[in-house]
C-alpha cells in the first residue's frame, strides 16, 4: 500500500491582465482580445511557472500535472508535451502528468503516441499519460464537430494504446482515423505501457469505458461538497461491475490550496490571485456572468436521452464556481482551501477520508499570484501538511483496502 | 393530421402529414416542427389547405432514430432519398427552411426530375465571400446563465418577438422542447459545424440542374444565412426563380 500521491498541477494562467478586465471583457476564453497580450511583462513567464514545477519536484511532490487549453487566459499551455518535455531535463523524481492530449483536435493521433513514447523516454519512464476529449471551448477553437466526439475520441486512445503494445507495422481499420502503416518509434519505456488518466465528469459512460480498459479516473471538478464522494462511490460501482474492486489510486480530483503561517495571513495574501483566478480566469468556462462555453445544448457531445436526464436537473442561471461573491461561499465550495498548515491539512485530511481519493492533484498557484507567494505556499505544504496526509491516509488505505494490488491493471484493453 | 414511424433502412423516421391534395415534402430548419415543436406551426396549417403536406424529422431529431454514420450534407440527401422511396414519392413540391432548404436544394440538383415545384426559405447550403452563415452552436450558449436573447435575435427579426420567446425562452423551456432543439444542434454539428460552416461549395455550380420554378423566400433582418445567400441562390437557379423579402421578418421569416 502507498500514501495519498500529492502532485503539483500548474494551469499557467495570464498573469497580467488590467484590473478592470472583468468590467471591460465579454470573456477569458476563445474571444479573448489577444491584443492583450502584454510582450513586455511577459517576457520569461513560461521560465517563472517552469521553475515553479521544478521547485515542486525538489521538494518531494509525487508530481507535477500539466493540460492542455487554447485561446484563453486560464491556461497558456496549448501543447503542454512542451512543457514536459522541459520538465525532463529538470527534474529527476517526479511523476509527469499530462492530463490531458486533446485526442479528438489532432487530425493524426500517432502524434500524440509518439510526443508520448519521447516524453516517457527522456523523463525515464515518469510519464503519465492524460487523454481527454476536450470541452466546449476547445469545440469552438479548433471546430471540432461535437455529435461525434467521444467516439473519435476512444478510437483515438485505444488506437494509441495499442501502438505502445503491439508491434509494427500494422493498420488500424479505423472509423474516424484509419492508418495503413501503424509502426511507432520510438515505442514508451514503461511496460507495458505509461499509466492512462481520463477525466470525466460524473458521466456514466466515461466511467465504463475507463473500467473497461482499467485506467484511472480523475473528476474534473473544481468544487468538492459532496459529489465528490458520490462520484467515487459511483466510479467505485462501475468498476465493481467490471470485476475489478476499487482503490483510491484509480481516482484523482483537482484542488486548489494556499498555505500560509496563520489562516489569517493565508488569506490576506492569496485574496487577489484568487479572485483574479476566480473573476478573469474562469469567465467564459465556470461563471454565468457573459456566455458560458463549456456545457450546453451548442456542445451536443452527450446523446440525445442523457441531455434529457441533464435538463430534468438542471437549474437555469445556477450559481458556478466563479459566481461566488465573497470568502464565504466559496470556502463553502470546497474548491480553494485556505488556511495555516493546520487547518488545511483538517480539511484535505476529512476530504481524503470521504472521497477515498488517492491521487490529489493541487493547484498552488492561482491566477496573478506573484512566485513568491506561490513557493512559499508550496514549501509549507510540503513540510507541515503533505507529511501528515502521507501518515493518515497510508493508515486509511491499509485499513480500507487490504491486500489491494493498487498498481495499474491494464490487462483488460484490447 | 396523422403522424406515424416508418422503417427506412433499419431505421425509425417520423413522419407527419397534414391535409390533401398534391403531395408537398416541408423540410425543418431550426425555429420550426420537429426541431423545437411536437406539431404543425400556423404556416403549415396555411400550406395544408392546398396540398398534402409531409413533415420527416431529419436523422436524430425528434422521434427519427440517429444515424452516427451522417458525417456531411451528402448522407442526409441520401438518407431522403431512402425515405422517398419509402413514402412512394416520385414527384412532389418540395419546401425547406434553414438547413431544410439546403437539404432540398442538394436534393434538387440531383433529381431536378422529382420536383415540381421548390421554395427556399432562408436556406443555408451557399458558400458567398465575405457573408458567413453565422454561429448558432456559440449562439445557443446560455449568457448569463439564462438568456437564449442572441439565439432568438439569430433566428428572428429580433429577440424579443413573441414566437421567438416561445419557442426559446430564457431559462428552461418545456422539457422535450428543449431536447427537440438539442437533437437539431446534434445533427447539425454532424454537418455544419466543421467547416465547412453549414455550406458545400460544390453546390453553387450545381444549381444550374434545377428545372422546377423555385421562390427563393428571405426575410428583411436574417441575421443567421445573410441575405446574398438568397440572392445567390435566386441568381443561379435559371427557372423563373424568383426572390421574395419579406419585410420586417428575420431568418425564420415563414413563421
Amino acid at each position: 500500500m502507498k500514501s495519498v500521491q500529492l502532485f503539483c498541477w500548474h494551469f499557467m494562467a495570464y498573469p497580467y491582465l488590467a484590473k478592470d478586465f472583468d468590467e471591460k471583457e465579454y470573456t477569458g476564453w476563445v474571444t479573448v482580445p489577444n491584443s492583450l497580450w502584454d510582450n513586455n511583462k511577459a517576457r520569461g513567464l513560461y521560465q517563472e511557472y517552469i521553475d515553479q514545477l521544478v521547485y515542486a519536484d525538489e521538494l518531494g511532490f509525487d508530481g507535477m500535472v500539466l493540460n492542455e487549453h487554447h485561446q484563453n487566459i486560464y491556461g497558456l499551455m496549448p501543447s503542454p508535451n512542451m512543457i514536459a518535455a522541459a520538465l525532463t531535463q529538470n527534474t529527476s523524481r517526479g511523476k509527469i502528468i499530462v492530463l490531458g492530449n486533446l485526442l479528438p483536435l489532432h487530425l493524426n493521433p500517432m502524434r500524440v503516441a509518439e510526443e508520448y513514447a519521447m516524453l516517457d523516454q527522456m523523463s525515464n519512464g515518469r510519464l503519465v499519460a492524460g487523454f481527454a476529449p476536450g470541452g466546449g471551448p476547445e469545440t469552438f477553437n479548433y471546430d471540432v464537430p461535437s455529435a461525434n466526439t467521444r467516439e473519435k475520441f476512444w478510437e483515438a486512445a485505444d488506437l494509441i494504446v495499442r501502438s505502445w503494445t503491439e508491434d509494427g507495422p500494422f493498420a488500424h481499420e479505423g472509423r474516424y482515423f484509419p492508418l495503413r502503416y501503424v509502426n511507432l518509434w520510438p515505442k514508451p519505456l514503461q511496460k507495458p505501457f505509461p499509466p492512462v488518466w481520463i477525466p470525466g465528469s460524473r458521466s456514466p459512460s466515461t466511467m465504463t469505458e475507463v473500467a473497461k480498459r482499467g485506467y484511472c479516473y480523475f473528476l474534473s471538478s473544481r468544487s468538492h461538497g459532496g459529489e465528490t464522494h458520490r462520484a467515487q462511490q459511483e466510479f467505485a460501482a462501475v468498476l465493481e461491475k467490471h470485476g475489478d474492486p476499487y482503490h483510491p489510486f484509480r481516482f484523482g480530483i483537482l484542488m486548489s490550496t494556499y498555505v500560509a503561517e496563520t489562516d489569517q495571513q493565508a488569506r490576506e495574501e492569496c485574496e487577489e490571485g484568487v479572485w483574479y483566478f476566480l473573476k478573469n480566469c474562469l469567465k467564459g468556462h465556470l461563471r454565468r456572468v457573459g456566455r458560458q462555453l463549456t456545457y450546453g445544448p451548442g456542445v451536443p457531445y452527450i446523446p440525445a436521452a442523457a441531455w434529457r436526464e441533464y435538463m430534468k436537473g438542471y437549474t437555469p442561471g445556477r450559481k458556478l464556481l466563479g459566481d461566488v461573491e465573497n470568502w464565504e461561499e466559496l470556502e463553502a465550495s470546497q474548491s480553494i482551501i485556505v488556511g495555516s498548515p493546520e487547518t488545511v491539512t483538517r480539511r484535505i485530511q476529512n476530504l481524503i477520508e470521504k472521497a477515498k481519493v488517492g491521487n490529489l492533484l493541487i493547484q498552488f498557484q492561482l491566477g496573478n499570484m506573484p512566485d513568491h507567494l506561490a513557493r512559499k505556499s508550496m514549501k509549507l505544504f510540503a513540510e507541515k501538511v503533505a507529511p501528515a496526509l502521507r501518515h493518515a491516509s497510508l493508515k486509511q488505505f491499509t485499513e480500507e483496502y487490504p491486500g489491494i494490488n493498487f498498481e495499474q491493471s491494464a490487462e483488460a484493453v484490447h | 393530421m396523422s403522424g406515424r414511424i416508418i422503417e427506412v433502412n433499419q431505421r425509425k423516421v417520423q413522419v407527419l402529414e397534414n391535409g390533401s391534395g398534391a403531395p408537398l415534402l416541408y423540410l425543418h430548419g431550426f425555429a420550426d416542427i420537429h426541431s423545437v415543436k411536437e406539431s404543425w406551426l400556423p404556416f403549415h396549417e396555411q400550406l395544408a389547405k392546398h396540398a398534402r403536406v409531409i413533415a420527416s424529422a431529419h436523422p436524430g431529431c425528434a422521434q427519427t432514430d440517429e444515424n452516427k454514420d451522417i458525417d456531411t450534407i451528402e448522407d442526409v440527401v441520401f438518407h431522403y432519398l431512402e425515405v422517398l422511396d419509402a413514402l412512394k414519392l416520385t414527384q412532389f413540391d418540395l419546401v425547406g427552411n434553414c438547413v431544410g432548404g439546403w437539404i432540398a436544394a442538394e436534393l434538387a440538383v440531383r433529381h431536378p426530375e422529382k420536383i415540381c415545384k421548390l421554395v427556399l426559405i432562408g436556406a443555408s447550403g451557399l458558400f458567398v465571400q465575405g457573408a458567413l452563415i453565422g454561429d448558432i452552436f456559440m449562439m445557443a450558449q446560455p449568457e448569463y446563465g439564462s438568456s437564449y436573447a442572441s439565439l432568438r435575435e439569430m433566428l428572428f427579426s429580433s429577440a424579443d418577438h413573441p414566437m421567438a420567446l416561445e419557442m426559446f425562452p430564457d431559462g428552461k423551456g418545456e422539457l422535450e422542447d428543449e431536447v427537440r432543439r438539442y437533437q437539431m444542434l446534434r445533427l447539425s454539428s454532424r454537418i455544419g459545424f466543421k467547416p465547412p460552416y453549414f455550406y458545400n461549395r460544390s453546390l453553387r455550380n450545381r444549381l444550374h440542374r434545377i428545372t422546377s420554378p423555385t421562390l427563393v423566400i428571405w426575410g428583411e433582418k436574417d441575421n443567421f444565412v445573410p441575405r446574398s445567400h438568397g440572392e445567390t441562390y435566386a441568381k443561379l437557379i435559371p427557372n423563373g426563380s424568383e426572390l421574395r423579402i419579406i419585410s420586417g421578418a428575420g431568418h425564420s421569416a415563414h413563421l
